[in-house]
């Protein structure tokens, strides 16, 4: 059903476009990174990146989040130009173990992003419970992050991003380290959350299958200059399921047309 | 501690390393008796004891003690306050820290006692001259080991907090000063055996009442059991104080205890 009425629904004009790329190149010590990117993200989509190693996926999340500055072109978020990072946009870095401050308990590391909210004290603990609830560590806030498994790590990571109260939730590989199990269970919680705050996502990967679970859209790169070449449009019903949805035949078909899209790519 | 009693061959080998100890206290001891040097330069341990719990029955010596301990704490603290600080101020701006690398490793190898008779031009025979050498020497291992721990900080920690729009003021108190502890905790206890150093050097050199200067006079006066006693009570000073410092590192670095 939810798919049908996708369908039916008209594209919204590219001025609501929350975030767009405009003839966007990138060099980084002179080599060209990125080149000739035009990209839109809708407000509320869950895009996915896809691509060999090397095509430039991350920059292009950097791009996002104001960490790059495009070399020639422009990037956009919320009808403005992105100058810098933003609290708006989160980033989830796919080294959680690196991302978070060890010297700072579970609930510590929470609590930096609403103190640099300028969060009042008194909230502080309310706020951190409910956003460890969400994440499944409530019983874990006193713990060190060395204390905690990988999985529980990059949940508390997205839970530091989801205390910004963010828009967009930028991620690079997020689940990449992580063993399979953990990785769907992950990949559900984080569906709810997005669903759940409304947020838009973007989403790397190089796990073609987690792309289309878990993405609206799909968009496929091609390295050396990094480029977006292709686009797919992912019908699949929400919520998604681990079990019945990549048994779908639109599953199938796009599983397949992606893979054939990164061997033609590695190749 | 706990440790220790769990696993029974460390409890043996801690038990055995006492009598290795004792062992060479008793050697001391039998040099001593058999006169091997003469006991006006060398007491038996039996000697140097009772000379400390009369000295300390006497208040003397709890006296010396107190002011060689605070000597040494003042100093150690005022260098660490202005390494910490100095150091924070390098380490944050790459700008600074090439500037004054060039100066600071040339100030830096200068041993603080080659300085004591510039401090004594400067400041006379007082408690400033004595602590102005303390500082000075011990505040190099925490500026170094500040600046260190100020620009090792983890590239990604610095994009997190640009990402979350904190401001430099917060990425220095929240990021890099926890994120230079270990470094800054590591540079304070050598600062700490430096203080205990120069303590005695500026006594002995300022004639400040202390025990490193009760210890300059009895060996001028060939009371050698007193001297003994006061070499003891440094050893005593130096181990509390670094064991007081592990304390310290244990609880403010148990972050990095696993389990």
């Amino acid at each position: 059903m939810t798919a049908i009425v996708k369908n039916l629904q008209p594209r919204p004009p590219a001025s609501s476009n929350l975030i767009s790329f405009q003839g966007v190149d990138l060099e980084l010590a002179g080599r060209p990174i990125l080149e000739g990117i035009d990209l839109a993200i809708r407000p509320g989509e869950f895009l996915c990146v896809v691509g060999p190693s090397g095509c430039g996926k991350t920059s292009l999340l950097r791009l996002i989040a104001g960490l790059f500055l495009p070399t020639r072109g422009q990037v956009h978020y919320d009808g403005k130009l992105v100058t810098g990072p933003s609290r708006e946009l989160a980033i989830v870095f796919q080294d959680y173990g690196k991302a978070l401050l060890p010297w700072r308990t579970v609930a510590g590391n929470v609590s930096l992003a609403l103190e640099a909210m300028h969060v009042p004290r008194s909230e502080r603990a309310n706020r951190i419970a409910s956003l460890l609830a969400k994440v499944g560590l409530t019983h874990h806030a006193e713990k060190f992050p060395n204390q905690l498994s990988g999985g529980m790590q990059q949940r508390l990571q997205i839970a530091r991003c989801l205390a910004q109260e963010p828009k967009v939730l930028l991620m690079d590989e997020p689940f990449g380290a992580l063993d399979a199990i953990t990785r769907q269970t992950l990949q559900d919680e984080l569906l709810r959350i997005v669903a759940d705050s409304g947020a838009t996502a973007f989403f790397v990967t190089h796990d073609l299958e987690e792309a289309i679970y878990l993405g609206d859209r799909v968009i496929a790169m091609k390295a050396n200059p990094g480029r977006v070449t292709e686009t797919f449009e992912v019908d699949l019903p929400r919520p998604r399921d681990q079990l019945s949805t990549p048994e779908l035949p639109e599953f199938l078909r796009l599983r397949r047309a992606l893979f054939d899209f990164i061997k033609d790519a590695e190749a | 501690m706990k440790r220790l009693f769990r696993n029974p061959g460390r409890f043996i080998r801690f038990i055995l390393s006492f009598f290795v100890g004792a062992f060479f206290i008793y050697l001391w001891q039998l040099c001593a008796d058999l006169r091997l040097v003469s006991p006006v330069f060398l007491p038996g341990p039996d000697r140097a004891w009772a000379a400390l719990v009369n000295g300390l029955m006497r208040g003397e010596l709890g006296h010396q003690i107190l002011g060689t301990v605070e000597r040494m704490l003042y100093g150690w603290v005022l260098a660490s306050l202005l390494g910490v600080a100095l150091g924070a101020m390098i380490g944050i701006s790459k700008v600074a820290r090439e500037y004054l690398t060039p100066t600071l490793d040339w100030i830096r190898p200068m041993p603080a006692s080659a300085i004591v008779p510039v401090a004594i031009s400067l400041l006379g025979l007082t408690d400033a001259m004595v602590l102005a050498i303390i500082s000075f020497g011990a505040l190099w291992p925490m500026l170094l080991a500040t600046v260190h721990g100020f620009a090792a900080v983890e590239p990604r920690l610095h994009e997190v907090s640009r990402a979350l729009g904190l401001s430099r003021w917060s990425v220095v108190w929240k990021i890099a000063l926890p994120n230079a502890m270990p470094d800054i905790l590591a540079g304070m206890r050598i600062g700490l055996t430096v203080s205990l150093i120069l303590t005695v050097v500026g006594e002995m050199l300022g004639s400040r009442d202390g025990l490193g200067f009760a210890i300059l006079l009895a060996a001028r006066s060939f009371h050698s059991a007193d001297l003994f006693a006061g070499v003891i009570l440094f050893g005593i000073i130096g181990y509390i104080s670094g064991q007081l410092m592990s304390l310290a590192e244990r609880h403010l670095l148990r972050w990095r205890q696993r389990g």
